[in-house]
């Protein structure tokens, strides 16, 4: 299947027509790059024909800082802090590509005990992560309380990683061959302590949000995408899994604890945004189920198998490496030239960039409040987007 | 619940592996009158959760910054600003204590006052730091710069000012963490406002000379008093001269007349 986008140029170009019966005419209007839905610098040209979007362009671009670039001058442990300037809800899981890719690569052996730290606390970041965005969506769609709500849960998360990170967003934890701090002997007891009232949370959602009458006529059948599209333009994570494609890295491909747990993918049927909706909240309660089998074991043994000033050179070549993050595949392709110790080319493959292409197959025919909808639902980082 | 949600397990083949999935489906739309009705209790049930905070207060996680500035306690790993580690326990507690007074006189936050004191014991700032430059090396994007020179009674490299850039610092640990000799660390302080950006790069040593190990072995305290030199915060030459690359030359200008004015503006402020 192949899918054409049209390029801002091309829009602009085109002669405008207007098909409604009344002598209207077809308007471009910018919606960003500020624009309170976008939670960062996201211009999105739009078509309109009265409220009707008839097509969309998005033009990233106003947060590029050239990240990988800087990271041709980088050595591999100091590209990590880069990454969590990227998708900053899912710093921890950013910089599990990292170091997953410079350990297949360098031939790093980790053991038990970091791997299941390692999902233990990628899960508490997609908690995290999802607790936000359903915060945020809540606040798009007019209600403020669920804001509030979704910020309570990512505070008492963000302390747990205060206390054995020592950041509350970029965290720069999870460093090749190991992570930066071995946990705290209460670690375990804090974050068991804390998953019943997670799960507790969860119903408060359901009972807050999902069982408004408004929010859900706002949601249900808007903004559909079949599978077989959402796959051709590249989408992962909840995008992808809402339309039922079960695309989960960490089902289909295992890395770090996942191949020990026993979790579900959950997908969609219908493809619509309350499909996207409800994949996250369903997630959040498999993500409590994950911490649950792992936080009772966590194994004995070193939190890092390498010295942090040991030179990590990359054996020539082309070497790729991907994890899920809460927004669906992060991808770390590096190339390197076997002599140096910073890479030769990085390229981050990041789900938003991705995920955002999709509103220009889902928009067109939805009025421009559908529209706040369906870009609410796809949970779009921009810095991700821009890198 | 309006639209009655199912979520039911079931096992599905994907990508040649078989997936253990919950898949999400919807019953049939209910009819009118249901719908008026779980409308209207959807939205009661809502107003009742939120209600809840009136009564258990308790549950509110809000912290109060700054009214709670007083009490404030950050963890013990929290990544705030970098400084050089107390040698000992003893010196860090009185350390803690004078800057606690100082603060409390000059009306100014325990950080910014302890950066500010000048005339006060020498040995509480004795450092473990070599000038091995470990940290810079470590260091992303080149916020730290550290100046040796030449020891005159060790004859032996040795730290002269230790230069750290607040302003592109992005507190991401490395150089703690590169470091071989456990010389710094990073603290609680956050509160980092200035008028002048030129504040935001300092000296993070109040002594110039080699590790506190070589000094206490002197015993001759004429020849220790001759080992160290006094350096201020914002004394010599300050590199604020952006990234020095593997592949690019660095550019150097000497901020030498800017530095003095800063100095005058931190005393200033002390006093
Ligand atoms: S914390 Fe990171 S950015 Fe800041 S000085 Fe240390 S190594 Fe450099
Ligand atoms: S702080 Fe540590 S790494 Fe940096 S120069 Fe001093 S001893 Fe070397």
């Amino acid at each position: 299947m192949t899918v054409h986008v049209r390029t801002l140029d091309e829009l602009l170009h085109a002669p405008l027509e207007a098909d409604s019966d009344l002598t209207t005419q077809e308007y471009l209007v910018n919606m960003g790059p500020q624009h309170p839905i976008a939670h960062g610098s996201l211009r999105v040209v739009v078509r309109l024909d009265g409220e009707t979007v008839k097509e969309v362009i998005p033009v990233p671009g106003y947060v590029h800082r050239g990240v990988e670039k800087m990271c041709e001058h980088l050595n591999y442990r100091q590209v990590i802090p880069y990454t969590d300037r990227l998708d900053y809800l899912s710093a921890i899981m950013n910089n599990w590509a990292v170091a997953k890719t410079v350990e297949t690569a360098a031939g790093i052996e980790t053991n038990d005990r970091i791997e299941v730290i390692r999902t233990i606390m990628a899960e508490l970041q997609r908690l995290q992560s999802h607790a936000l965005w359903w915060g945020v969506t809540g606040m798009d769609l007019g209600a403020y309380t669920a804001f509030l709500y979704g910020f309570r849960e990512r505070e008492i998360i963000g302390e747990i990683f205060e206390e054995t990170i020592g950041a509350r967003l970029t965290m720069n934890y999870i460093q090749p061959g190991g992570l930066m701090y071995d946990i705290k002997p209460d670690f375990a007891a804090k974050v068991k302590k804390l998953l019943p009232y997670l799960k507790d949370c969860v119903e408060q959602y359901e009972t807050l949000l999902s069982g408004n009458v408004i929010f859900q006529e706002r949601l249900r059948n808007v903004g559909i995408v079949d599978g077989a599209r959402a796959v051709a333009l590249g989408c992962t994570g909840p995008v992808v899994r809402a339309s039922g494609v079960p695309l989960d890295l960490r089902a289909t491909e295992p890395y770090g604890a996942y191949g020990k747990v026993q979790f579900n993918v959950v997908v969609g049927t219908v493809g619509d945004c309350w499909d996207r909706y409800y994949v996250r909240l369903e997630e959040m309660r498999e993500s409590i189920r994950i911490i649950e089998q792992l936080i009772d074991g966590i194994p004995d043994g070193p939190y890092s198998t390498i010295r942090y000033n040991v030179e990590l050179t990359l054996p020539e070549g082309i070497h790729y490496g991907q994890v899920e993050t809460a927004r669906g595949a992060f991808g770390v392709l590096i190339v390197s030239d076997g002599k140096r110790e910073i890479p030769y080319r990085l390229h981050f493959r990041s789900p938003n960039f991705n995920n955002l292409w999709v509103v220009t197959a889902m928009a067109p025919g939805w009025r421009i409040a559908d529209f706040i909808s369906i870009q609410s639902s796809l949970d779009l980082v921009i810095p991700d987007i821009d890198r | 619940m309006i639209h009655a949600i199912k979520v039911a397990q079931e096992e599905r083949l994907f990508a040649g592996k078989s997936v253990s999935v919950a898949v999400i489906t919807r019953g049939r739309p209910p009819g009118y009158l249901r719908v008026a009705f779980s409308a209207v209790t959807g939205l009661l049930r809502g107003l009742w959760l939120t209600l809840g905070y009136l009564w258990s207060p308790e549950a509110i996680v809000t912290r109060q910054y700054p009214e709670n500035r007083a009490t404030l306690q950050l963890t013990e790993r929290f990544r705030g600003n970098l400084r050089f580690k107390f040698p000992n326990e003893k010196a860090q507690e009185d350390h803690a204590a004078f800057i606690e007074q100082l603060a409390h006189e000059t009306q100014t936050h325990a950080h910014v006052a302890a950066d500010l004191v000048r005339e006060e014991n020498e040995t509480r700032w004795y450092h473990n730091c070599t000038g091995c430059g470990k940290c810079q090396e470590a260091c992303p994007n080149a916020s730290i710069k550290v100046f040796t020179r030449q020891g005159e009674i060790l004859e032996d490299r040795e730290v002269d000012r230790f230069v750290w850039r607040l302003d592109s610092c992005m507190f991401c640990n490395a150089c703690v963490q590169a470091c071989p000799w456990d010389a710094i660390e990073m603290t609680g302080g956050f509160e980092n406002a200035v008028y002048d950006r030129r504040l935001l790069v300092y000296n993070l040593n109040r002594l110039a000379g080699p590790r506190i190990n070589y000094i206490e072995e002197e015993e001759n305290p004429d020849v220790r008093k001759r080992m160290v030199e006094r350096r201020d915060r914002y004394g010599g030459e300050v590199p604020l001269n952006g990234f020095a690359l593997p592949n690019l030359p660095p550019v150097t200008t000497p901020m030498e007349s800017g530095s003095r004015a800063i100095d005058a503006d931190a005393q200033a402020r002390l006093t």
